[in-house]
């Protein structure tokens, strides 16, 4: 099987599962016990009101063609209004989506590096202190629960000792200057970045070390012992390099994770983005919004599922250049 | 003076079950330009005893005693740093058991043969690549597969490839374990034509281990049989295969009553082999030996010479098995 | 009889001898993996403090039991680890019965007791009836109280009387603080005109009403004023009546008077003076409850799906396995938010919800084992033998699947209970029992963290942690001793 191939089935994978989550979306709100439209419409509005959302979301119309406008609206991000602020959802999402990126980005990042390069300093020392780290990072991050370890985070550098701001993005009024108000944003990114960083990077520097380990103990790698090359090429070049596409996989199929972790994260954080707008909204029962925040939360998922599935098309030659599919 | 000579080696592994005696007081030569073959079954130290000639052994392993030494270099005791760049590959070089996996999938082919040279020798990459490309169709493969993958290589394609980058540094000695095994019957006999091409054309040493003795009769000129980390037998091919004087070497020997005919797997001797946390007291095999007495099962044998042309036995029953007659009936 | 009738008995019987000799052989193995053992002892501890709750701890936080101490009420041990609750006072539960009151003063009125049907006894204060300008008759009742701590945020009371009296009559009655100084605080008051029946009055510390009648302000803190100092305090029920036409009486029932503490219990108190340790140890039931039901029935989901898509193959095979794939890449646990949201606030929800979005794991490797368990001989014989396909996968495949099933069992627990706490935290528990996520959601959104309360953070956090602990470690050791194979997946 070629890598176009591969690409193409993984694509209509991706499509078929944004369909089943667009109708799971759209299920969910309308038939679902109770008064469609008191999902769909505020109640609060105006009889006239009412009727002219009705007319709009097309409540009068049967549920097939109610489905069809459904998905054309979605698709073309019209999300309808929130029931709390009467604004357009998807601009309220806007807003917020930066907030969500910057900080899953910056956590992703160092959970990543910092995972990888504990993991591998870890398979190279066997036996030492760095093994022990490794194999307690990993149970932590397995079994500590995120929300409760950035709950005590919060506590004691929020509350106990003063250091880091308790809630926000940033402080109210920002600070003047461009600099200022960079370092006012990273301050207040320390806290929920660095939390999701230290509970997630033991796992990722467990898998690393065991991935590693199992490399170094392959044919080839005694092979490159035996050709005679420096220790630093066959960890780096031999064991590394070839245990690069399922961490690079996992790198991307970890994303999903952090993406759904966002919910708690920003709701404890109260982080200005859409995990905790998507937490708000239901607990308002604003629905539009929470229907809007829960479609980009999906969309994001299923994009970074693809990008996982492409990464390792493109890391593994087995794909790139033919022959079997994965796993 | 030999090119390789191996004195009482000792290698064992450190287990939770104790001390797994895999090379127990091994001694052999290798000429220039001969080929040892060895042989003995799965299980008893040929792997152990070929990864302790280049120190490759894992973390368990241990060197207990003896000597290794190439035109007289004591092996051992070089620092780790001077054996890699001098020894390895340069002047010993190993076509491992598992040579299926021994190419890194990620790699391309001809990229893993470069690298071999250009670690050992101060050429520039092209010259590297040349003769990578000629060394691949040595082995008969177009150097056009140059830049394929492993996974695009077939498995006899692979093994040649393999071979092929044992060669890369010109070795004064190839250890080759097993180099055929995991090929069909087909394939085996394409690596090995190519491998006792090489050997004439190079005027390679060698050091072959096989479950195979067949195969053993074909390419080496001598043979060491090994039995539970040591070596029962040791002689030419010709003296070994025409009158062996070990019960387990007649055992083996056989199988074969025309040595040039095909190949058959070798003949399992009735049995189990021993384990080598807690060998046997006294001869190691006597407990599967039809001629095993008292003496056997208490006094180990030493290793004595019959008959000239270092033909030697580790045998009390020497004078029985010369007799010729088949104690395997 | 045919030689594969042979076969396939031979292999029913199979089945079943493999199993019973295995729990024995299982569990010599198990007792010498210590990751194994620690597990086990900690989950034993949690079963047994789950089952022991009622003996742990008198309360019952399935009952709304408010105000047992003072809201944000510290442990008591804090006495002795945390400087600023050095001295502070535990709370103090007081029933003043009848026959404990002092007489201070009277005039023209007496003191009697009687027996009032179920309110028990009853002090009955007689006023005489008002004569031309001769005033009113008067009685001044006191009882003392020591109180030897700092100063209390709250206090609290109640009193339950009842006047009889002609319609004409005007009953008076207040209650004082007297404090060690002599000081008086005028706390409470009412007046009857004519007859009343029974009347309960509470008396709050924190209400407007008695701040107001102290002429504080609404940020003033009488339990701080009032018990200021240390020493013997007394309470004075002060009585008087005008009655022109005829006698009138007044009848006294028990009363109630509390300082609520500042500290209390093992673990303290929560926001509405709830105890916090007996939420702790109930948390325990309900985490066991829900991680074990989610998991098992996730389990036996995915294991039936495991076992149909393995065994029958195929298009079913194909079908299954892309559902499996599709539940996978959603997004759980927003995907439980809405849907709790939308089902209600239910711990059965909840548990269902966990249950349909845990099963893909196990279905996958039940498949797999199912797969290559087909090719086995004794699948093939009870084949030949005219076996149903489902009569197969019950008694061949499911026992052979079980080890496997058992390991993904224990190991799904964890991540039912951590989703269950998730849910809790985010508010979407059910709000009539407690959780350990309830406690955490309760302790972020009411003042732990301003307070510094940790010990209403810690525990709960600590003991969702240890119980998925435990579950990890059995898990895996039960995965190294059935499924060796599988060792060195995790
Ligand atoms: N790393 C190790 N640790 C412990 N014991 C080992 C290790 N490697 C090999 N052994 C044991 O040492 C003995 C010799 O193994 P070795 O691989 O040298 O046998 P072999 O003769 O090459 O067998 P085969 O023909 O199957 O390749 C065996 O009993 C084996 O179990
Ligand atoms: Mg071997």
């Amino acid at each position: 099987m070629g890598f176009r191939t591969y690409l193409i089935r993984r694509i209509v994978y991706a499509l078929i599962v944004l369909f089943v989550i667009l109708t799971f979306n759209f299920a969910v709100f309308r038939l679902m016990p109770g008064d469609a439209e008191k999902m769909i419409i505020d109640p609060r509005f105006s009889p006239e009101a009412r009727m002219a959302l009705r007319k709009q979301f097309g409540l009068d119309d049967p549920p097939l063609v109610q489905y069809w406008k459904y998905i054309t609206s979605l698709l073309r991000f019209d999300l309808g209004q929130s029931f709390a602020t009467r604004r357009p959802v998807a601009s309220e999402l806007a807003e917020r989506l930066p907030n969500t990126i910057v900080l899953f980005l910056t956590a992703f990042t160092l959970t990543m590096i910092i995972g990888t390069a504990v993991g591998v300093y870890a398979a190279q020392h066997r036996g030492t202190f760095a093994e022990t780290f490794v194999t307690g990072a990993g149970l932590f991050t397995y079994a500590v629960p995120t929300f409760f370890f950035q709950l005590l985070l919060l506590m004691l550098f929020g509350y106990y000792i003063r250091i880091f701001p308790i809630h926000g993005t940033m402080s109210a009024p920002p600070p003047d200057g461009a600099f200022l108000r960079f370092l006012d944003r990273v301050h207040h990114l320390i806290l929920p970045a660095g939390s999701n960083v230290i509970i997630g990077f033991g796992s990722w520097a467990l898998y690393t070390r065991n991935t590693m380990l199992e490399a170094l103990g392959q044919d080839y790698i005694i092979t490159a012992r035996a050709k005679g090359l420096p220790r630093r090429d066959i960890l780096y070049h031999h064991a590394l390099r070839s245990v690069l596409p399922p961490i690079v996989t996992l790198i991307f199929l970890s994303l999903p994770g952090l993406v759904t972790g966002a919910v708690i994260t920003e709701t404890i954080f109260s982080w200005h983005g859409v995990g905790r707008y998507l937490m708000d909204a239901v607990l308002q029962q604003d629905y539009p919004a929470a229907q809007g925040a829960f479609y980009l939360i999906a969309l994001a998922v299923i994009i970074s599922n693809f990008m996982a599935d492409l990464v390792y098309g493109l890391v593994d030659p087995r794909i790139r250049v033919g022959a079997g599919e994965r796993r | 003076m030999a090119l390789l000579e191996v004195k009482d080696l000792k290698m064992y592994y450190q287990t939770l079950r104790g001390q797994v005696k895999a090379v127990d007081s091994v001694s052999f030569e290798i000429e220039k330009g001969k080929a040892l073959g060895i042989a003995g079954e799965s299980g008893c130290g040929k792997s152990s005893m070929a990864i302790t000639v280049l120190r490759l052994l894992p973390g368990n392993g241990h060197i207990l005693g003896g000597e290794v030494r190439m035109d007289g270099l004591d092996l051992l005791s070089m620092s780790e740093e001077a054996f890699r760049k001098a020894i390895r590959w340069s002047r010993i070089s190993m076509i491992f058991q598992g040579a299926m996996n021994a190419l890194n999938p990620v790699h391309r082919v001809g990229n893993q043969i470069v690298e071999a040279i250009l670690t050992h020798e101060d050429v520039s990459r092209q010259e590297a690549v040349d003769r990578a490309r000629r060394l691949l169709d040595m082995v008969g493969i177009s150097p056009r597969r140059f830049n394929d993958y492993p996974h695009e290589f077939s498995g006899g394609m692979k093994q040649r490839a393999v071979i092929a980058m044992a060669l890369a540094c010109n070795p004064d000695l190839v250890i080759a374990d097993e180099p055929t095994t995991a090929l069909d019957v087909m394939v085996q006999a394409q690596v090995l034509r190519a491998i006792q091409d090489l050997r004439e054309k190079l005027a390679l040493s060698m050091m072959l281990i096989t479950h195979d003795l067949s195969v053993i009769a074909q390419t080496c000129d001598d043979v060491a049989i090994m039995y539970a980390g040591r070596i029962v037998e040791y002689g030419t091919a010709t003296e070994v295969y025409k009158k062996p004087l070990h019960p387990y070497s007649m055992g083996l020997v056989s199988a074969f009553p025309n040595i040039a005919a095909d190949k058959s797997p070798v003949r399992s001797v009735p049995g189990f082999p021993p384990n080598l946390v807690s060998p046997p007291e006294g001869c190691r095999f006597h407990p599967r030996c039809p001629l095993a007495d008292d003496r056997c099962k208490t006094e180990e044998p030493a290793s004595i010479e019959v008959g000239g042309n270092h033909h030697s036995v580790a045998c009390h029953k020497v004078d029985v098995t010369a007799g010729g007659i088949d104690i395997w009936v | 009889m045919s030689g594969e009738t042979v076969a396939a008995q031979a292999a029913v019987q199979s089945a079943p001898r493999r199993k019973r000799s295995g729990i024995a052989d299982f569990w010599a193995q198990y007792r010498r993996r210590p990751y194994g053992l620690v597990g086990l002892v900690m989950l034993a501890l949690y079963i047994a403090v789950a089952l022991a709750a009622p003996l742990l701890t008198p309360y019952d936080p399935r009952k709304t039991e408010f105000f047992l101490a003072d809201r944000l009420a510290a442990p008591i041990w804090a006495r002795f680890v945390i400087p600023r609750f050095r001295n502070a006072p535990p709370t103090s539960r007081y029933t003043i019965h009848p026959d404990q009151w002092k007489v201070e003063r009277q005039e023209r009125a007496s003191l009697s007791f009687e027996e009032a049907g179920d309110r028990g006894e009853t002090a009955v204060i007689r006023f005489e009836p008002s004569s031309e300008g001769g005033g009113g008759a008067r009685s001044e009742l006191s009882w003392r109280v020591h109180y030897g701590f700092n100063p209390p945020n709250t206090f609290e009371g109640k009193v339950t009387y009842r006047v009889e009296a002609p319609p004409d009559a005007m009953t008076q009655l207040s209650l004082a603080i007297v404090d060690p100084e002599g000081k008086e605080y005028d706390i409470w008051g009412t007046a009857v005109y004519g007859e009343q029946d029974w009347t309960t009055a509470g008396l709050d510390s924190r209400d407007l009403q008695m701040k107001t009648r102290l002429n504080m302000t609404i940020f003033d803190d009488p339990a701080k004023v009032i018990f200021a100092t240390k020493g013997d305090y007394r309470l004075v029920l002060k009585a008087s009546s005008e009655s022109p036409s005829a006698e009138a009486r007044l009848f006294l029932a028990p009363a109630k008077f509390n300082i609520l503490g500042i500290l209390h219990g093992l673990l303290g108190a929560d926001h509405m003076g709830s105890d916090l340790w007996a939420q702790l140890v109930y948390g325990a039931r309900i985490s066991l409850i829900i991680g074990i039901s989610a998991a098992v029935i996730g389990v036996a989901l995915g294991t039936t799906i495991g076992i149909i898509s393995g065994f029958l193959g195929g298009p079913v095979d194909e079908f299954l396995m892309r559902v499996a794939d599709v539940f996978l890449s959603v997004p759980t646990l927003p995907v439980l938010i809405i849907l709790s949201a939308f089902l209600g606030k239910n711990m059965w929800n909840i548990v269902l919800l966990v249950a349909a979005f845990s099963w893909m794991g196990s279905s996958r490797v039940v498949r797999s084992q199912t797969l290559s368990l087909k090719e086995r001989a004794f699948v093939e014989a009870a084949k030949a033998a005219g076996a149903s396909d489902a009569y197969i996968m019950v008694v061949h495949i499911l026992p052979n699947v079980l080890p496997l099933v058992v390991a993904n069992m224990v190991l799904m627990m964890p991540v039912a209970i951590l989703y269950e706490a998730s849910l809790s935290f985010l508010g979407l528990g059910d709000p009539r029992i407690p959780t350990w996520g309830r406690m955490l959601q309760n302790a972020r959104a009411f003042g732990a963290f301003t307070e510094l309360a940790w010990w209403w953070l810690v525990p709960p956090g600590l003991a969702i942690t240890l119980l998925s602990l435990s579950f990890t470690f059995i898990g895996n050791t039960v995965n190294e001793v059935l499924n060796p194979r599988y060792r060195e997946r995790s």
